[in-house]
C-alpha cells in the first residue's frame, strides 16, 4: 500500500513551550488512523501543521507526495478538515454553508450543487438543508460540520474530536458516516479522540500521543496486546525489591514493577493545557503487575501478600483496552 | 476569486443581522434628520433656500427700503440687516462672504438726481457665481430706481417749462419729451449706481458659504458612520476566530491575503451602500421633509471618489482593530469609544472650519478630518477634484498605514 501521509519528526514550539516534540507516523491510502491522547497532548497542533493552519517549527510531512513546508497549496487540495469546533456560520442554512466551503475549494455550478446534495444525504440532513443551522440541535450541527469537510471530496480527511458534546444517536450516525466514507469511497481518515472506544471501533491503527510525543503506534490489536492478559495495580504498605521479585515470579504474572509516585505536571500555558488527573495512589506503594490472565494472577498475588503479612491497601484490575494501554504507558488516565 | 466568495458570504451574514443594518443605515439617517433639523431651526426656522445677503443700511430712508425690498422681490436673495462694524468684522473673520453697504444720504441724493454709490463688498474666496448673481440683482433694482428718479425729475422739469411757454410752443414741448426720456436712459447707463468692490480680508481664514444644515450634516455623519462600520470587519473576524471557521478557511486553498481582502470587501460594499443611502436621503428625502436639500457641489465625481476612499480606509481600520483587539469587549466597547472620539475630533459633529479654529492642526491625526475636509471643500465651497487631492492622498496614507500595521500584528491562528 502507498502512504497518503508521511510525517517525520514534526515539531511545533510556541515560544519556550514545545507542544509537539518530533512525531513520526504514516497513514496508508484508505486507512482510518487514530490519534489517541488526552486533551493537551498535541493532537490538534499536529493536525494544524498538517492542514496548513500552523507552520511546523521543524520536521516535515508529505501529503499525497506534497511537502507541507513547500507545497502546502497543493497539499490543501487533498485535505479535508473537520475541526473540533463547530466551524460554521450559524445564520446561514446548511446548504449555504456547504456551498461556501465548496466554492473556496474551487467547486461551482452543477458540480457544486451535486456535491452539496451528496454530502447532505450522507449526513441525513437533506430535509433540513435550507434552514439556518442556528435552529439545529447540537448533533445536527456536528453532522453539518462533518459535511463541510467532505464537500470537495478530499483524499485525506482530518476528523478532530468530531463527537465532542454529541448525543449517542448523533454519535452513532457520525460513526456510520465515517465507516461508509472509508469503505465506499476509499477515503483516508485521521481520527483524533480522547475516547478510546471510538478509536477502537473505527481505526485499524492508532498512535497514542501524550505531552507532544507518540508513546505507542501499532494496530489496535497489538496495542491492546501490550497489556498481555491485563494489568493489576496493587496498593501495598511496602514494596521492596525482594517483594517485587517474588511477585514477578508468581504464576500468570509476567512483570511486577513499582509505580513511581505522581509528579506534578509541568505548567502549560497554551490552549491545549488541561488538568491532568493522575492515578490515585494510596499511602505506601503501588505495584503494577502485567499478567497473562488477570483473574488468576490476582488470586496468586493476594495469596502471596497474605502469606507474607503484607497489608493490601488497594486493588485495581485494568481491562485490556486502549484506556488501560494509555494508563500502562503513561501512568495517566485519558479522561475522567 | 476566493476573496469574492468570502465577501459574498459575509455580506449575506451582515445584512441578515437587523441590528447591524440599523446601525449601518438607520442610525445615520436619524442623526442627520435630528441634527439638520435642529440646525435649521437654530438658524432661522423653516426652510429657506434663498442666498443670504448682509445689508448695512447707513441711510435708513425710504429709497434704501425700496432697494432692499426690490432685491428680495427679485427672488433668490434673503436680506439680513447688520450694523456696519458687525458686518466688517464678520467679513474679516470669514463669517460673511459678502455684504452690501448703502451709504448715508442715499435716499435724498437719489431724489435729487445725484449720483450715489452702493458698495458690494465680497471676499476674494467667496463663491464667484453667487457674488455675480447678487451683483446683477442689485444692479437691476438700483438701475430701475435710478431710472424712475431720473424720469420723474425730467418730467417735473418739462412740466415747469410748459407752464411758462405760450400755446404756440406746445408742439415743441411734445417733441422734446421723447428726447428728454432718451437722455435720461443714457444717463442711467453711463452713471451706474452700484460699484462692486473686492475687499481683501485681514487674515486668510476660509469662508463658509452659509452652508445649509444638510450640507454639513450629511457628509459629516456619512464619515462618522462609515468609520464606525470598521467595527463590523473586526467583529466578523473575531466571530470567525471564535467559532473556528477562520481555521477551517485557512485549511482550505485560500491564501491569507485572499482571506483578509475577503473580510475587507464586505465592509467596503456596506460602507458604499451607507454613503449612497445617506447622500440619497440628503438629496431626495430631506427636501420632502421641509429641510434644505443637499447639493453635490461642482464635482460629483470627486464626491464619489472620496466616498470610495473613506470606505476603503474604514475597512483597513477594521483589519487594524481586529489585529489589536483581543476580546469581544475591546471590539464592541473600546473601539466604539475610540471611533466616536475620532469622529468628534475629526469634525463629524462640529464642522471642521469651526473646530479647526479651536483644535488647530491636531485634528489632522484622524482620517475623519481629511474626509470631512474634502467633503466640505467639494459640497460647500464648490471645489473640484484637484482641490481635494491633498485630502485624498492623506486618506490613502491612512489606509496603507492601517493595513500595514494590521497585517503586521494580525494573528491568523
Amino acid at each position: 500500500m502507498t502512504s497518503i501521509l508521511e510525517v517525520e519528526s514534526l515539531v511545533k514550539e510556541f515560544g519556550d513551550f514545545e507542544a509537539v516534540k518530533g512525531v513520526t507516523f504514516s497513514v496508508e491510502e484508505g486507512e482510518v488512523f487514530g490519534l489517541l491522547g488526552p486533551n493537551g497532548a498535541g493532537k490538534t497542533t499536529t493536525i494544524s501543521m498538517l492542514t496548513g493552519i500552523l507552520p511546523p517549527t521543524a520536521g516535515t510531512a508529505r501529503i499525497g507526495g506534497y511537502d507541507v513546508r513547500t507545497q502546502m497549496a497543493q497539499a490543501k487540495t487533498l485535505n479535508g478538515l473537520v475541526p473540533q469546533d463547530l466551524a460554521l456560520y450559524p445564520t446561514l442554512s446548511a446548504r449555504a454553508n456547504l456551498e461556501f466551503f465548496g466554492r473556496i475549494y474551487g467547486l461551482s455550478g452543477r458540480d457544486l450543487k451535486q456535491r452539496v446534495s451528496d454530502v447532505l444525504r450522507i449526513v441525513s440532513l437533506t430535509e433540513r438543508a435550507d434552514q439556518p443551522i442556528e435552529t439545529f440541535s447540537g448533533g445536527m450541527k456536528r453532522r453539518v460540520n462533518i459535511a463541510a469537510g467532505l464537500v470537495h471530496q478530499p483524499r485525506l480527511l482530518f476528523l478532530d474530536e468530531p463527537t465532542v458534546g454529541v448525543d449517542p444517536q448523533s454519535r452513532n450516525h457520525i460513526f456510520e458516516s465515517v465507516l461508509r466514507l472509508n469503505r465506499e469511497r476509499g477515503m483516508s481518515i485521521i481520527y483524533t479522540s480522547h475516547y478510546m472506544e471510538e478509536v477502537e471501533l473505527l481505526c485499524s491503527r492508532a498512535a497514542i500521543i501524550d505531552e507532544g510525543r507518540i508513546v505507542a503506534l501499532d494496530t489496535i490489536k497489538n496495542l491492546i496486546g501490550l497489556l498481555g492478559g491485563g494489568v493489576i495495580h496493587v496498593g501495598v504498605e511496602r514494596a521492596d525489591p525482594a517483594i517485587l521479585e517474588a511477585l514477578g515470579a508468581l504464576p500468570l504474572v509476567k512483570e511486577a514493577v513499582r509505580m513511581d509516585p505522581p509528579v506534578s505536571p509541568p505548567s502549560i500555558d497554551d490552549a491545549e493545557s488541561e488538568a491532568r488527573e493522575r492515578t490515585p495512589v494510596p499511602s505506601g506503594a503501588v505495584i503494577k503487575i502485567v499478567s497473562e490472565r488477570s483473574q488468576g494472577a490476582v488470586v496468586a498475588v493476594i495469596g502471596y501478600l497474605n502469606a507474607h503479612d503484607i497489608a493490601l491497601t488497594s486493588l485495581e484490575i485494568l481491562e485490556p483496552n486502549l484506556e488501560s494501554v494509555f494508563l500502562h504507558l503513561t501512568g495517566k488516565k485519558l479522561r475522567d | 476569486m476566493n476573496a469574492l466568495h468570502i465577501a459574498a458570504k459575509d455580506l449575506v451574514i451582515l445584512f441578515r443581522d437587523k441590528g447591524v443594518v440599523m446601525q449601518l443605515l438607520g442610525l445615520p439617517l436619524i442623526f442627520i434628520l435630528v441634527f439638520s433639523g435642529a440646525m435649521q431651526t437654530a438658524v432661522g426656522g423653516s426652510h429657506d433656500t434663498r442666498l443670504p445677503l448682509a445689508v448695512v443700511d447707513e441711510d435708513g430712508g425710504p429709497r434704501a427700503q425700496v432697494l432692499r425690498e426690490g432685491v428680495e422681490a427679485a427672488g433668490g436673495v434673503r436680506i439680513e440687516l447688520k450694523a456696519g462694524a458687525v458686518a466688517a468684522e464678520a467679513l474679516d473673520k470669514g463669517e460673511l462672504a459678502r455684504a452690501l453697504f448703502v451709504p448715508a444720504g442715499f435716499s435724498s441724493d437719489l431724489d435729487a438726481g445725484r449720483q450715489v454709490m452702493l458698495r458690494l463688498v465680497s471676499r476674494p474666496d467667496a463663491d464667484v457665481p453667487r457674488t455675480e448673481a447678487m451683483r446683477m440683482v442689485i444692479e437691476g433694482v438700483a438701475r430701475d430706481m435710478a431710472l424712475e428718479g431720473q424720469i420723474l425729475t425730467s418730467l417735473r422739469q418739462m412740466g415747469e417749462m410748459m407752464a411758462t411757454v405760450p400755446d404756440a410752443f406746445t408742439m415743441l414741448a411734445v417733441e422734446r419729451g421723447p428726447a428728454q426720456a432718451r437722455e435720461q436712459f443714457e444717463l442711467s447707463r453711463t452713471r451706474p449706481l452700484v460699484t462692486l468692490v473686492t475687499r481683501v480680508p485681514m487674515r486668510a481664514v476660509t469662508v463658509e458659504e452659509q452652508a445649509s444644515a444638510a450640507q454639513l450634516a450629511v457628509p459629516s455623519f456619512s464619515v462618522l458612520f462609515v468609520f464606525l462600520t470598521s467595527q463590523a470587519t473586526a467583529r466578523s473576524i473575531y466571530d470567525e476566530k471564535k467559532v473556528g471557521s477562520f481555521r477551517r478557511v485557512l485549511a482550505s486553498p485560500v491564501s491569507k491575503g485572499e482571506l483578509l481582502v475577503g473580510k475587507m470587501l464586505p465592509n467596503v460594499a456596506a460602507s458604499l451602500i451607507q454613503v449612497i443611502v445617506i447622500f440619497g436621503f440628503g438629496l431626495l428625502v430631506l427636501p420632502l421633509l421641509g429641510q434644505a436639500p443637499l447639493s453635490l457641489g461642482n464635482a460629483p465625481f470627486a464626491v464619489v471618489l472620496v466616498g470610495i476612499l473613506i470606505a476603503v480606509c474604514s475597512s483597513s481600520l477594521g483589519i487594524l482593530i481586529a489585529a489589536l483587539a483581543r476580546t469581544e469587549n475591546q471590539i464592541g466597547g473600546l473601539s466604539a469609544v475610540i471611533l466616536w472620539a475620532m469622529g468628534v475630533l475629526g469634525g463629524s459633529f462640529i464642522p471642521v472650519f469651526f473646530l479647526e479654529r479651536f483644535l488647530g492642526p491636531s485634528m489632522r491625526v484622524v482620517p475623519h478630518y481629511w474626509a470631512n475636509s474634502a467633503f466640505t471643500d467639494l459640497l460647500v465651497r464648490g471645489a473640484g477634484l484637484s482641490d481635494v487631492m491633498p485630502q485624498m492622498v492623506a486618506l490613502l496614507i491612512f489606509t496603507a498605514a492601517f493595513f500595514a500595521v494590521g497585517l503586521w500584528r494580525f494573528d491568523f491562528d
